[in-house]
């Protein structure tokens, strides 16, 4: 038995070197207390190859894509909630809330916005999102914020070869979740994609599904890339939702785990547990192993589970010691949290406010990206930091105004947030008037206004899990203390109702017109195709008309 | 315009027959008006209620609250914990809260706000709002709704909220595992009744104190201390005004949800009440959107509550179309009362003036201070079962919203729980009142013309000044151009008409009318400096001296800058431009508040009716009618109507007491009304007092000065 299996493992091995695909999938489950579970997924294809006319395990529709529009890198997130950072720590990866998109074109082409059109056109389809609604009145190109994470070769200006884009109305559902899940090798059927049961999982605070391509070195010295997909969900759930502290994949997913997929190179679950300190839980069944990661300062926890397609069905769960499960937490804020908001009511004038809360014994500096769309006309006479115009904590700082339904207002600030300090940036806006076409299906629920990128480099991982820039697998999360960890961040959205007309006017006028249009009809109907023909004059005449007809024709 | 500068229009027949009748046409407008307004509360000439938004869909949840043992729980607790420890203070048991939501995890936060109170000696107060989100699951907080309770101690003269706050906690706990929440719900409890509620708002609006930044640019908000700034460098010497410093701090908010699109407020001192008073009035009038006075109607019957209107009782449904009426009536009237001062009859009235629709439930007993309804012992009584149930549907109709309110009608008046008028059918009334006015102006003007007729060779002159009118542009142009063809134009200058005279006193009363807007602040200063008077006594007085000063002084004015005597003429212009002024300041305010509109319209109209530029001569009898004019002119005068108000309405509420006694409670009472419209204009931006003062006021001054100054005609 073990000499087979032993056989089988070579089979596999020598057939995926000579593939050359390597897939790996992982999931990550951390517990956010008092009341929150965090589970994250993510699927690694490497392709090694280069054409893109052959793929084994990597996705063929999405390498094609890859290749035609000359994707360097490519970053897709669908997300419906939003991350509350303050309570919840961060996340591995941030998404914004709605559809976000941002990729890096290939140092050889030339006219990128076509390409970016291009590109958001058949992502659009192939995702099923409204992406194509991205277009040059969106986007914005960061010149700080964003830095591409794979290998790229150090060209004078990267910026240039990036375009930003989020779409913050888009509604993510299943029919988003289908097509993703039709990127992976086992698709839905085994493997970790099989608890993406789309009835449980929107049942989440949060969600967010997301595609991410880049490029990854081959070897030490970079002189080869490889390319790598990485498919992720994040999920949030909520303790009073799922309406017990004790969770199961069964009460999560609504069903068991069924074994790893056969594609797969490793399959691994991770479940923090760290927390199990003050929180005491008991996970069944027991890890097979626990890690220990020193990162910085912070120490985290790992229960580790190899899992094997065995054909077993696997429910892992916590079971909460329930003298705890009463007990009151205090949040520990992260490092950095933000809050964004609208200023002001009325029709006329609006601010927004960006609040930055560094919680953290020394300054950070952070990259502010503010992405107005052009029927905000936001104005950089009126940018406050902590309410003076000129204030030193901004380093540099870039602005591009936007134009009328041709570009987005895009403001971009290096700060440096003091030690345990809160940093307001207020910007004002005023409010536009819009042709009457351009206003949404129900106008009065208001315009969206994106989030806000926030990009630091933190000084210390407390409560940061997301994975080193070098590492695609978790694995290399342990014990992988940086200097500083770069994270990026999304701040929540913003509503505002601009001046609306009375959308009822022209509703009646259609309905008057459509009535008009239906009693014209009829008669004309009839005008156009029946024939108008003479009365017979055969009808037959009375006895006495005829005489009288005699009589008359006698006088004349 | 062609007809106003024609020489020959005295002859046109409808001058003459406007002449011969504008006192009765004036009259009936103004019976007219009353009558119309009176016929809006009968069945025939007001509309049933109806939902104008379809995605409310009211009702159409299966209610699941079952959180009536928690709630009463709740209610326990609330009550030991405020008698056991917060039994002497006015403080609020903010430690409480905060556990109690934290327990139902909630996003708690806690909110400070500070008053430097604006009149007396600078007294500060502090207040602590408590606030938990409820955040909706797979939404990014962009939207919110909010239910919120005032907390008042248990040593409070009012009804307390102790169930009212019981409820919203066991509401929070039955919403907070729910997922189908599409809005971010807000449970705040906020201290000091309105204060609380408008340092909270003022908060979440992010309107700050130090007025450097953005918030000086909010045009649309009314800004305190401006006045008080301009006249701060006149009066430097009282120290006064307090700077750019707004006198109610509203501070920070830590946390924050979406754009706030309705809110409910609840005020139920027990769980065990009769039926639910609907408020709807708030600051200056305001409505919310008669959707959501609908919406809580509506469900209000769903859930088997009785509930009220003024008036109007849901289990009273008389056949008799005469009890109706009155009934629909007397809820108007209640309606316009509440309205006039404009001051929030609770704390969802404040949430209007920020685009937000809110009411309150105010549950009621048997024996409820605001008055004992028919056949109220024979209801069945309203548990916390049914209030959740009725609080339940309510938040789920709301969480249907797709857009925030803005169908059906915002101006409105109800004369039931489920008849309305709308501004299209009661703006007539209003409008006859002006009418009248306007009618009256439009004799009078006609009238000069024809004087001006008699005597061919001044007519020019005349002409060229009177048309000098602002807002008669056109015949101003027209008339301009005559000048400069007739050679005679050269003599206005000798003319006895003088603009100069007539515009510098129009303008110099109604600075007048500014400075006495300002003034509180140096009567309380100066009442507390020398006299050692609370500031409500020393501001009565110092409006009492400043009126009477007005009183003697004002008929001089004109006078100050001329040598003559003031011609008939001008006197008449001055009276046409009142009465102009009158009707338009009518007609404005009452777009807005329609009931002060008309009170003002309803008080005023009979003034300008009867006052009339006044000659010198004529027997005993016109001496009389003069005095009675004066009499009737005095009466009006804004500070006495209030205090004459004040002291009628003390008898009605203690008939048993003697005049003098009667006198002086009405006097107490008037200096607080007084008091509390500056306050409630310094910290809310009530207009009230703003539009006494610098409106009515120099509208009535020019009337005294109309009625006091004789002319010669006999020269």
């Amino acid at each position: 038995m073990s000499i087979y299996r032993l056989f089988w493992i070579i089979f596999i091995s020598a057939y995926s070197v000579v593939r050359s695909d390597d897939f790996k999938e992982e999931m990550y489950i951390k517990p956010l207390p008092p009341s929150h579970l965090y589970t994250y997924f993510q699927f690694i294809t490497i392709v090694n190859h280069k054409s893109t006319e052959h793929s084994h395990l990597s996705p063929r529709s999405l390498g094609e894509v890859i290749s035609r529009f000359k994707v360097d890198e490519l970053h897709l997130t669908l997300t419906e909630g939003q991350w509350r950072h303050h309570q919840w720590g961060y996340p591995v990866l941030d998404a914004a809330p709605g559809a976000e998109l941002y990729a890096w074109f290939a140092t050889d082409v030339d006219d990128i916005d076509t390409q970016w059109r291009k590109l958001t056109s058949t992502l659009s389809g192939l995702f099923c999102a409204s992406l194509n609604f991205i277009d040059n009145f969106n986007t914005v190109i960061p010149q700080m914020a964003l830095w591409p994470t794979g290998a790229v070769k150090p060209i004078q200006n990267i910026t240039s070869q990036l375009r930003y884009a989020s779409l913050p109305r888009e509604i993510v559902c299943t029919e988003n979740l289908t097509p993703w899940k039709k990127l992976l090798p086992c698709e839905s059927s085994r493997g970790f994609s099989a608890l993406l049961n789309s009835r449980m999982i929107h049942n989440t605070k949060y969600h967010s599904i997301g595609v991410h391509v880049r490029k990854i070195c081959a070897n030490k010295d970079c002189t080869d890339t490889h390319l790598e997909i990485k498919q992720t969900v994040a999920l949030v759930y909520d303790y009073k939702i799922i309406n017990s502290m004790d969770w199961s994949f069964r009460k999560l997913f609504g069903q068991g785990l069924p074994g790893a997929c056969t594609l797969s190179s490793a399959s691994t679950i991770y479940v923090d547990v760290t927390t199990n300190s003050s929180h005491s839980f008991k996970l069944t069944p027991s890890p097979h192993r626990i890690l220990q990661s020193q990162r910085g300062a912070s120490e985290t926890e790992f229960a580790v589970y190899d899992i094997h397609n065995n054909g077993e069905m696997i429910n892992i769960g916590a079971k909460y010691d329930s003298k705890y499960s009463n007990n009151m937490t205090v949040i520990i804020p992260p490092p950095i949290y933000f809050n964004r908001y609208v200023l002001g009511y009325g029709k006329e004038f609006g601010g927004i406010v960006t609040e930055l809360v560094n919680n953290y014994m020394t300054a950070i500096d952070v990259v502010l990206l503010e992405n107005a769309p052009w029927w905000l006309p936001i104005q950089l006479s009126s940018l406050r930091v902590n309410g003076e115009a000129n204030n030193k904590l901004v380093i540099a700082q870039y602005f591009s105004p936007g134009r009328n339904r041709q570009k987005p207002y895009h403001l971009e600030l290096l700060i440096k947030l003091p030690p345990r300090s809160t940093t307001t940036v207020t910007i004002d806006f005023e409010f536009v008037f819009l042709k009457w076409q351009e206003y949404p299906p129900d106008a009065n629920h208001g315009f969206y206004i994106g989030s806000a990128l926030i990009t630091a480099n933190l000084p210390t991982a407390k409560q940061y899990s997301s994975l080193p820039i070098s590492g695609s697998t978790f694995d290399s999360i342990i014990n992988a203390s940086k200097p500083w960890y770069p994270a990026v961040f999304r701040t929540n959205g913003a509503m505002v109702s601009l001046p609306t007309p009375d959308f009822s006017m022209p509703y009646n006028v259609i309905c008057l017109a459509c009535t008009v249009v239906a009693l014209a009809f009829g008669p004309l109907h009839n005008i156009c195709t029946k024939e108008l023909i003479l009365k017979p004059v055969g009808t037959p005449v009375s006895l006495t008309q005829k005489l009288m007809n005699l009589l008359k024709r006698k006088k004349d | 315009m062609g007809l106003l500068s024609d020489p020959e229009y005295g002859s046109v027949k409808w001058v003459r027959l406007l002449n011969r009748i504008h006192g009765p046409l004036c009259l009936l407008c103004y019976a007219g008006a009353l009558v119309w307004f009176l016929m809006l509360g009968n069945k025939e000439f007001n509309n049933e209620t109806y939902f104008s938004e379809n995605a409310l869909l009211p009702g159409l949840v299966t209610n699941e609250f079952n959180a009536e043992q928690s709630s009463r729980q709740f209610y326990n607790e609330f009550l030991q914990e405020l008698e056991d420890k917060y039994y002497d203070t006015d403080e609020m048991p903010v430690p409480w809260l905060v556990a109690k939501m934290s327990q139902l995890h909630l996003e708690v936060y806690t909110h400070n706000f500070t008053l430097n109170y604006p009149l007396g000696q600078g007294q500060i107060y502090k207040g602590t709002n408590v606030y938990g989100i409820l955040r909706a699951p797979r939404t990014s907080s962009l939207e919110a709704l909010v239910v919120t309770a005032p907390y008042r101690s248990i040593s409070s003269h009012q009804k307390g909220t102790a169930a009212g706050i019981a409820l919203m906690l066991a509401f929070a706990q039955f919403a907070r595992p729910q997922k189908y929440w599409a809005k971010d719900i807000i449970f705040l409890v906020t201290e000091h009744e309105q204060l609380g509620m408008q340092a909270w708002l003022e908060a979440y609006h992010g309107l700050q104190s130090d007025a450097e930044t953005f918030y000086t640019s909010l045009g649309s908000f009314w800004k305190p201390d401006t006045p008080a700034f301009d006249f701060g460098r006149v009066g430097d010497v009282f120290n006064w005004g307090g700077g750019h410093q707004k006198c109610l701090d509203p501070g920070k908010l830590k946390g924050r949800s979406g754009s706030i699109q309705a809110a409910i407020n609840l005020e139920f001192h027990a769980p065990k009440i009769k039926y639910i008073e609907v408020k709807v009035e708030g600051l200056n009038g305001q409505l919310p959107n008669l959707d959501l006075v609908n919406l809580v109607h509506k469900l209000c019957v769903k859930s088997g509550i009785h509930h009220s209107y003024k008036n109007s009782y849901s289990w009273m449904r008389t056949r008799n179309k005469m009890d109706e009426w009155t009934n629909g009536i007397w809820t108007m009237l209640g309606m316009v009362s509440a309205q006039i001062a404009g001051v929030p009859n609770g704390n969802h009235g404040l949430f209007h003036r920020f685009g937000i629709e809110a009411v309150t439930l105010e549950g009621r007993d048997a024996n409820d201070p605001a008055g004992i309804p028919p056949k109220v012992n024979a209801l069945t009584t309203a548990n916390f079962y049914r209030l959740g149930v009725a609080l339940e549907s309510i938040l789920r109709s709301l969480n249907n919203l797709l857009e925030r309110f803005h169908q059906s009608y915002f101006f409105y008046l109800l004369a039931a729980t489920n008849r309305f008028i709308s501004i299209g059918q009661y703006m007539p009334s209003l409008c006859l009142l002006c009418v009248a006015i306007l009618v009256r102006a439009l004799s009078m003007w006609v009238n000069i013309q024809q004087d001006g007729d008699e005597e061919p060779e001044k007519s020019v002159k005349r002409k060229t000044s009177d048309a000098c009118v602002p807002g008669e542009h056109e015949s101003e142009e027209r008339s301009e151009e005559k000048v400069k063809t007739i050679p005679k134009g050269r003599k206005i200058e000798e003319s006895n008409m003088s603009i100069v005279n007539i515009g510098a006193n129009y303008l110099l009363v109604h600075l007048l009318g500014y400075v006495v807007m300002n003034s509180p602040m140096v009567f309380s200063k100066i009442g507390a400096t020398y006299y050692n008077q609370p500031s409500e006594v020393s501001v009565f007085y110092g409006l009492i001296v400043a009126s009477v000063f007005l009183i003697f002084l004002t008929p001089l004015m004109p006078r100050l800058l001329r040598t003559g005597r003031m011609t008939h003429e001008e006197l008449s212009l001055v009276n046409i431009l009142l009465l102009i002024e009158l009707a338009t300041v009518c007609l404005s305010v009452g777009m807005h508040n329609f009931p002060l509109g008309l009170v003002i319209a309803v008080l005023y109209t009979p003034l300008a009716l009867v006052v009339g530029v006044e000659t010198t001569g004529g027997g005993k009898r016109r001496v009389i009618t003069i005095f009675l004019k004066r009499v009737l002119c005095l009466l009006l005068h804004p500070l006495c109507i209030v205090t004459v108000g004040m002291v009628t309405y003390s008898r009605v509420l203690f008939p048993e007491e003697n005049l003098l006694s009667m006198a002086g409670r009405g006097r107490d009472a008037a200096m607080q009304a007084i008091m509390f419209s500056i306050v409630d204009s310094l910290i809310y931006g009530n207009w009230l007092y703003n539009v006494a003062t610098a409106v009515i006021l120099p509208i009535w001054i020019i009337f005294w000065q109309i009625l006091c100054i004789r002319i010669d005609d006999t020269v």
